[in-house]
């Protein structure tokens, strides 16, 4: 026997308050774990994205469209920008399922010639591709989706479509698969000539933006102020931005939901140290006797100090392991893999970060440790002769 | 030689003392362990002064064993603690074991009464959580003692009180005699000068206090303990070699 492993044995005074403690602690870490996780997988997207591709909009605002000509001056029919490297142009159309209103995804409209060379993180067989450059109604999907919906290749589908409203028939010529833990894998990719050449005359050839990458991505700033000097003096203004700049700009309508999770999940931590407070301050009242004992043994004060918030530590790091032992499964081969094939729009990637996993056990342990020291003072300052007097 | 000789000896040759198995010696011409000079230990109770010790004088030669009997409230346990470096008095010099611990910090005292006082308390004080064999072996996880050496030396204690084959055994495995047996082995395994017992047959049938009281006379006469008991039972007093008797803070 040590006197760290003393320090540890003293958890096991009051089985039952303890287990009951570690269970709330694992708890609260679950909870923890579940809501950082949830705050990093929606900004997954932003902390992936690519360093060398630039997305250009309209300058006022995402929402109102370019015309398509500008796309043909980045290194198309009319031009040329220096720096970029691939560029490709898309437009949100906004179809929804028939009867599954509420399943959101993505439905894009997209340049099938340059698509994919801007974007090689979606990776869609060669002759899949093939398939769905040749058919103008064809329809590349994620594998998300497809499992989401049920659709595989051959499929017909019939959209509704609510910005470009009527109904929309496609068939699902082919399904790609994610390389990297930031795309969607939910989105369901259309021909932007389909959508062009339906349209009437006065909406025809308008698109929503055009992604860009450069040859060299530590040139983005001055390549992105390339390419808005150019259109300066047109008709309409653009903005050209990172790729991480215009997804933290689409999540910005959300970023109060998340500061309110995020101090949810402290709030969480606050109560669980709160718990842990009370059920070790309980237990030092009821051992004031023993440490009356140890202290006439020649035990000193911080020896008694120690004991105490050696046995929060251990209350703390027991909490703190068992909540992740739950919380993994759970995320991991549960939940995480409902919400990436249900509503992998939003959670495109939903698994625990080890930087999450990591701070849950550090802050199990360091808040038990913090919520020992009051106990831990107030034992250290007992006076043996009252201690001994107490009983019970 | 049996075993429990055995054991002694081997508990007595690690510090570098024979066990004397003879007769006590007389204590009156050994020198003095225990020497307390008009010792007063003040209470306050609103604004009233109580002098629980008033002026007391008390030598206790080495190797005594003593027993302290008055009524509550005469300031047996008081005096007791007193001894035993858990207070300090109000005025007077109270010298223990060649120090005078009334001058004594907190720090120095802690560590002074974790090498010369032997504790045995009336409710036996284990630690629930702990084996019998922990137990004992508490008072030297303050020592620089190796982690196998404490655990020889607690069950070389454990032997001596007659529980080897309970040392794996939790306080609440035990009978009530059997835990103080346990406290007594915590009470020796340092190999203090001085044991002080306070009660110790208190919670104890007459059988268990028997049993106790005969192993605190071998403590006293085979390992040269000094012995300091308060009680209030007439039975155990019989059993130490000086009574003394002490009322209002006074000794009769």
């Amino acid at each position: 026997m040590t006197l760290t492993s003393l320090s540890i044995k003293n958890i096991g005074h009051n089985w039952l308050r303890t287990i009951l403690t570690v269970v709330g602690t694992a708890i609260a870490i679950l909870s923890f774990v579940l809501i950082r996780t949830t705050l990093s997988a929606w900004e997954a997207g932003v902390d992936n994205a690519a360093q060398d591709r630039l997305s250009t909009i309209h300058r006022v605002t995402f929402v109102m469209p370019l015309p398509k000509r500008y796309f043909d001056e980045f290194n198309g029919a009319r031009g040329r920008i220096d720096g970029v490297d691939v560029a490709t142009f898309v437009n949100w159309v906004g179809h929804k399922h028939p009867v599954r209103e509420t399943e959101f995804f993505a439905t894009l409209a997209v340049d099938t010639a340059t698509y994919f060379d801007v974007y090689p993180e979606m990776s869609v067989a060669p002759d899949r591709l093939a398939a769905w450059k040749e058919n103008r109604q064809g329809a590349i999907i994620g594998e998300a989706l497809a499992k989401q919906f049920g659709w595989s290749l051959g499929d017909e589908v019939t959209l509704l479509g609510t910005i470009y409203p009527g109904v929309w028939k496609y068939r699902i010529e082919g399904i790609y698969v994610a390389t990297k833990k930031s795309v969607d894998r939910a989105q369901f990719l259309t021909h932007w000539s389909y959508l062009n050449d339906s349209l009437p005359e006065g909406q025809r050839d308008m698109i929503g933006w055009v992604a860009s990458t450069v040859t060299d991505a530590s040139r983005a700033a001055d390549i992105s102020a390339a390419i808005d000097t150019k259109f300066d003096d047109q008709d309409v203004q653009t903005r050209t931005m990172s790729e991480k700049a215009l997804t933290m700009e689409f999540l910005g309508g959300a970023s109060a939901i998340l500061g309110a999770l995020d101090i949810v999940s402290l709030v969480i931590m606050g109560i669980m140290m709160l718990i842990l407070g009370n059920t070790i301050a309980m237990g030092v009242r009821e051992r004031t006797h023993e440490y009356g004992v140890l202290l006439a043994l020649g035990f000193r004060p911080k020896h008694i100090a120690t004991f105490v918030v050696g046995e929060g530590l251990t209350i703390g790091l027991l909490g703190g392991g068992l909540g992740l032992l739950i919380s993994y499964p759970l995320v991991e081969q549960g939940m995480g893999r409902w919400l990436e094939e249900n509503m992998g729009a939003y959670f495109p990637y939903f698994s625990i970060p080890t930087s999450v996993a990591a701070l849950a056990l550090g802050m199990a342990v360091v808040l038990a440790g913090v919520a020992a020291l009051v106990p831990a003072y107030s034992a250290s300052k007992l006076d043996v002769i009252t201690a001994l007097r107490r009983i019970g | 030689m049996n075993e429990d000789t055995a054991a002694a000896s081997a508990a007595q040759s690690r510090v570098g003392k024979k066990p004397d198995t003879s007769e006590p010696t007389v204590t009156a011409k050994r020198a003095p362990i225990i020497v307390c000079r008009k010792i007063v230990r003040s209470f306050w109770r609103a604004k009233e002064r109580l002098d629980v010790l008033d002026e007391l004088d008390l030598d206790i030669p080495e190797g005594s064993f003593e027993a302290l009997m008055g009524p509550s409230g005469s300031g047996k346990t008081t005096l007791l603690n007193l001894i035993a470096g858990l207070d300090r008095p109000t005025a007077g010099t109270l010298t223990v074991a060649g120090t005078e611990v009334s001058a004594m910090g907190d720090a120095a005292l802690a560590k002074w009464r974790s090498q010369t006082i032997g504790f045995v308390f009336q409710h036996f004080n284990l630690i629930p959580v702990l084996t019998a064999l922990e137990n004992v072996e508490l008072p030297l996880l303050l020592t620089s003692l190796g982690s196998s050496e404490r655990k020889k030396r607690a069950q070389i204690a454990l032997r001596v009180v007659g529980l080897e084959d309970r040392m794996h055994h939790r306080p609440q495995q035990l009978s009530g005699g059997q835990e103080q047996r346990v406290g007594i082995a915590r009470a020796i395994v340092h190999d203090p000068r001085i044991i002080v017992a306070d009660e110790p047959t208190g919670e104890l049938d007459r059988k268990s206090a028997d049993d106790v009281l005969t192993l605190l006379e071998r403590l006293n006469k085979e390992f040269d303990k000094t012995i300091l008991m308060v009680t209030h039972d007439p039975a155990a007093a019989e059993r130490a070699t000086v009574v003394r008797k002490l009322d209002k803070g006074k000794l009769l």
